[in-house]
C-alpha cells in the first residue's frame, strides 16, 4: 500500500514535466509528421515527392555542411582544449567563450559584413597584400562553414575542454615520463579516453547546425540552400506547410541516424566499463 | 442637516458626472506585415497623431516582420481568434500583403468595410479591386503602393540599359557587376525574376490578370533557361538589404531595389545619394499594403476611422509620400496640393508619373506566381 502510495506521489513529481514534455515535445512532433503526410485533408506521400524533387540536392548540401562545420569545429576545439590542459592562458579561455553571447543574427549579420567582396577581411588583405577585387567569403559555403565553425566551437570546447581537465593527470604525467611529446599526448592519450565527450561534441554540433536558419539566410549562398531555408519559404511564398513538414521530418531522420548510433556506442561504452 | 447637504451634493456630483459624456477607453491592436518602417510609421508617427484626435483611443502596434511570412503570421493569429468561437476578437485592423488578403478572404478572416470608406474614392489605381488576379473589392483599402526598380551607380554606369535585352547585353561585358537576391532573399528579387518572365512570355497580360491555363506557362522552360545562363553573369546577394549593401560598397554597380526603401536609405544617410534609379522596359512589378478589418474586429468602428486618417489627402501626403518615400496609394492628384515641390520631384525624379503607369507592372495572379518561383527553384538553382 504505501510502495503504491509513493509509486503516486513520484508520478505526481514529474508530471508537470511530462505535460511540458507532451505538449511542447510529443505533440508538435506528432503534428508535424501528420501534416508532412496530408495534402488538402488526403493523405499520400506528394509532399514527399515534391521535397525530394526539388530539394534533393539541398538535402545532401546540408549534410554535407554541417558535417564538414562538425569536423572542422572538433579540430579547433581540440587544439584549443589540448593547449589549455597543459597551460593556462586567461586569454584564450575568455576568447573562445565570447562567442557564447552573441546571438546568432548578430553573428550572421556581422559575418556578412565582415565576409563580403568588399567587406572588412578584403579591405584589410588589400591594403597589406595589395590585391583588388579579392573575391568575398560571404554567400558563399565557405564562408558559410567559416560562419558556424566560429559559432559552434565554445560549446564543443566547453564539452571537450571539460573531459579533457577531469581526466586523472596520472596518465598523462606517465606518459611524459617515458617521453611522449604533447601533441602525441592528446592525440594518444586524451582523445581516446574522452571518446564519449567527444562524440556528444560532435552530436551537438552537427544537430545544431542543420538546424540553424539564421546564419544560412545570412551568409549562405543563394542557392543550394540549407533545408531550414527551403522550409521557411515554403511556408512564406507557398503557404505550404505540407511540404515544409515533410522536409523537417527528413531532417528527424538525418539527425536520428546520429542519434541511434551514439546510443548505441555509449551502451558499449558503458558495457565495456562494467566488465 | 450640513451632512446632509454634502451628501446631496455628492449624490448631485456623481449624477452630473454620469452624464458628461466620458466616451470608453478604447485600445485599438493592430498587426502589421512589413519592414521595421511599417511598424515605425504606425508607432511613432500615426499613433500619436491619431490619439490626439480620438483621447479615449489607445493604439497598440504589432509588427509581424517582412514579407509574406509577416502576412502569414497574421493570419495564424486570426485564424486563432476565429478558432477560439469568440464574439469579439483582439485584433481591429491588419495591413498586409496581396497574397495574405487572399488567404484572409478564402478564410473569412476579414470583412468588406470600404462602402463606409470616403477615402475609397480617392483610389485611382485597380490594385484595389484586384489582387493577384482574385476579386478583393471591398474588402481592402490600399495604404501605399511600392514598385521594385533597378538602381545603379552612375560613377561606373553612365548610360544605363533602358530594358532588360539591353541589361542582358550590358551583363555580358560587366560580368558580375548586376546583382539580386535570388527569390528566397526578399521581394526585390522575386520581381526582378517576375519581371523577366513578363519580359519573355508571349502572353503577360494573361500572368498578370488571368485566366489560369497551363498552355500559358509552355515556353516558360525556355524562360528561365535563359535566366540560368544570365545568372552566371552576375552577383547573388543577400536580401533586399544585401543588394543595397553591395551597391554602397561598389560589389555591384547595377541591382533591382525597393523604391521606397531606397530613398528611405539616402534620406537617412545610409545610402549613397548619387545613386539612380531607373525602371526598365518593359516593366517590372510592384504592390499595394492593404488595410482590412477582421470579421469580428472589437473595435471596428476606431479602425476604421484609422484608415480614413491615414488615406486622407494631407496626412497621405505628410507621412507616406513625404517622410516615407512610398507612393500614394490614392489619386496623385490628390495629394499633390500637400506636397512640397522638392519632395514631389524627389519621389519622381528617375522615375516619371507617366513610366511608373507605362513600365509598373501587377504581381502575377497567385496560381502563376506559385509556379514561378517554384519553376526558379526547379530549373535556375540547379
Amino acid at each position: 500500500m504505501k510502495r503504491r502510495r509513493d509509486l503516486f506521489v513520484g508520478f505526481l513529481l514529474i508530471l508537470p514535466a511530462l505535460i511540458v514534455l507532451g505538449a511542447l515535445y510529443v505533440y508538435p512532433l506528432i503534428l508535424s509528421v501528420y501534416t508532412s503526410f496530408t495534402v488538402q485533408g488526403r493523405y499520400g506521400l506528394t509532399n514527399y515527392v515534391k521535397a525530394f524533387d526539388i530539394y534533393w540536392r539541398d538535402i545532401i548540401y546540408s549534410v554535407a555542411i554541417s558535417f564538414a562545420t562538425t569536423v572542422a569545429t572538433l579540430i579547433v576545439s581540440v587544439v584549443v582544449s589540448g593547449y589549455l590542459r597543459f597551460k593556462s592562458w586567461k586569454f584564450l579561455e575568455l576568447m573562445y567563450k565570447l562567442p557564447l553571447f552573441i546571438p546568432f543574427l548578430i553573428v550572421g549579420h556581422a559575418m556578412r559584413v565582415f565576409l563580403a567582396p568588399h567587406g572588412t577581411l578584403n579591405n584589410l588583405l588589400t591594403r597589406i597584400l595589395r590585391i583588388e577585387e579579392l573575391p568575398g567569403l560571404s554567400r558563399s559555403w565557405i564562408g558559410l562553414v567559416w560562419a558556424f565553425v566560429w559559432i559552434m566551437t565554445p560549446y564543443a570546447t566547453l564539452i571537450v575542454l571539460g573531459a579533457f581537465r577531469s581526466l586523472d593527470s596520472a596518465y598523462i604525467e606517465a606518459a611524459q615520463n617515458v617521453g611522449a611529446s604533447k601533441w602525441k599526448i592528446v592525440i594518444d592519450i586524451l582523445i581516446p579516453m574522452c571518446r564519449p565527450s567527444i562524440m556528444v561534441a560532435f552530436i551537438l554540433t552537427f544537430v545544431r547546425t542543420i538546424s540553424s536558419l539564421t546564419i544560412p539566410i545570412m551568409v549562405g549562398p543563394a542557392s543550394p540552400n540549407m533545408i531550414t531555408v527551403n522550409m521557411m519559404f515554403r511556408v512564406n511564398y507557398f503557404n505550404d506547410w505540407g511540404t515544409a513538414n515533410a522536409l523537417g521530418v527528413v531532417s528527424y531522420l538525418i539527425v536520428m541516424v546520429f542519434a541511434i548510433y551514439y546510443l548505441r556506442f555509449m551502451a558499449a561504452e558503458r558495457g565495456g566499463i562494467k566488465a | 442637516m450640513r451632512k446632509l447637504c454634502g451628501v446631496m451634493l455628492l449624490i448631485v456630483a456623481a449624477v452630473l458626472l454620469a452624464q458628461a459624456n466620458i466616451p470608453i477607453k478604447v485600445t485599438l491592436t493592430m498587426m502589421v506585415a512589413g519592414d521595421q518602417n511599417m511598424v515605425d510609421f504606425f508607432q511613432y508617427e500615426i499613433a500619436p497623431e491619431f490619439e490626439k484626435l480620438y483621447p479615449n483611443v489607445k493604439v497598440k502596434v504589432v509588427g509581424t516582420g517582412p514579407g509574406d511570412a509577416g502576412s502569414q503570421q497574421i493570419i495564424q493569429q486570426l485564424q486563432l481568434e476565429k478558432d477560439s468561437g469568440k464574439d469579439k476578437w483582439a485584433i481591429d485592423l491588419v495591413v498586409i500583403h496581396e497574397a495574405g488578403t487572399i488567404w484572409a478572404i478564402e478564410r473569412g478572416l476579414i470583412r468588406p468595410y470600404t462602402d463606409f470608406l470616403t477615402t475609397r474614392r480617392l483610389v485611382t489605381m485597380k490594385t484595389a479591386e484586384v489582387a493577384l488576379g482574385v476579386n478583393v473589392n471591398g474588402y481592402v483599402m490600399p495604404m501605399f503602393h511600392s514598385q521594385t526598380a533597378i538602381a545603379y551607380n552612375p560613377r561606373f554606369v553612365k548610360d544605363p540599359p533602358k530594358s532588360y535585352a539591353e541589361l542582358v547585353e550590358w551583363v555580358k561585358k560587366n560580368p558580375k557587376k548586376f546583382g539580386y537576391n535570388g527569390i528566397k532573399g526578399g521581394m526585390s528579387g522575386v520581381s526582378f525574376v517576375f519581371g523577366w518572365v513578363y519580359w519573355k512570355s508571349k502572353n503577360p497580360d494573361v500572368l498578370m490578370n488571368g485566366p489560369f491555363d497551363e498552355k500559358y506557362m509552355e515556353d516558360w522552360p525556355q524562360i528561365y533557361a535563359e535566366l540560368k545562363e544570365f545568372n552566371k553573369y552576375v552577383t547573388l546577394t543577400a536580401g533586399n538589404a544585401g543588394t543595397l549593401d553591395a551597391l554602397n560598397r561598389g560589389e555591384i554597380w547595377m541591382g533591382p531595389v525597393w523604391v521606397d526603401m531606397f530613398y528611405t536609405w539616402i534620406r537617412e544617410g545610409r545610402m549613397d545619394p548619387n545613386i539612380r534609379l531607373i525602371l526598365p522596359e518593359p516593366g517590372m512589378p510592384g504592390q499595394p499594403m492593404y488595410f482590412a478589418i477582421p470579421t469580428k474586429a472589437a473595435n471596428a468602428d476606431y479602425a476604421l476611422k484609422l484608415i480614413e486618417f491615414v488615406t486622407s489627402p494631407a496626412v497621405h501626403a505628410k507621412y507616406i509620400v513625404d517622410k516615407f518615400n512610398w507612393y500614394p496609394a490614392i489619386g496623385v492628384e490628390y495629394v499633390v496640393p500637400h506636397l512640397g515641390k522638392e519632395v514631389f520631384e524627389r519621389l519622381y525624379r528617375d522615375i516619371k508619373e507617366a513610366d511608373l503607369l507605362k513600365f509598373g507592372k501587377r504581381m502575377p495572379i497567385a496560381d502563376y506566381r506559385t509556379r514561378m518561383l517554384e519553376a526558379y527553384e526547379r530549373w535556375v538553382e540547379k
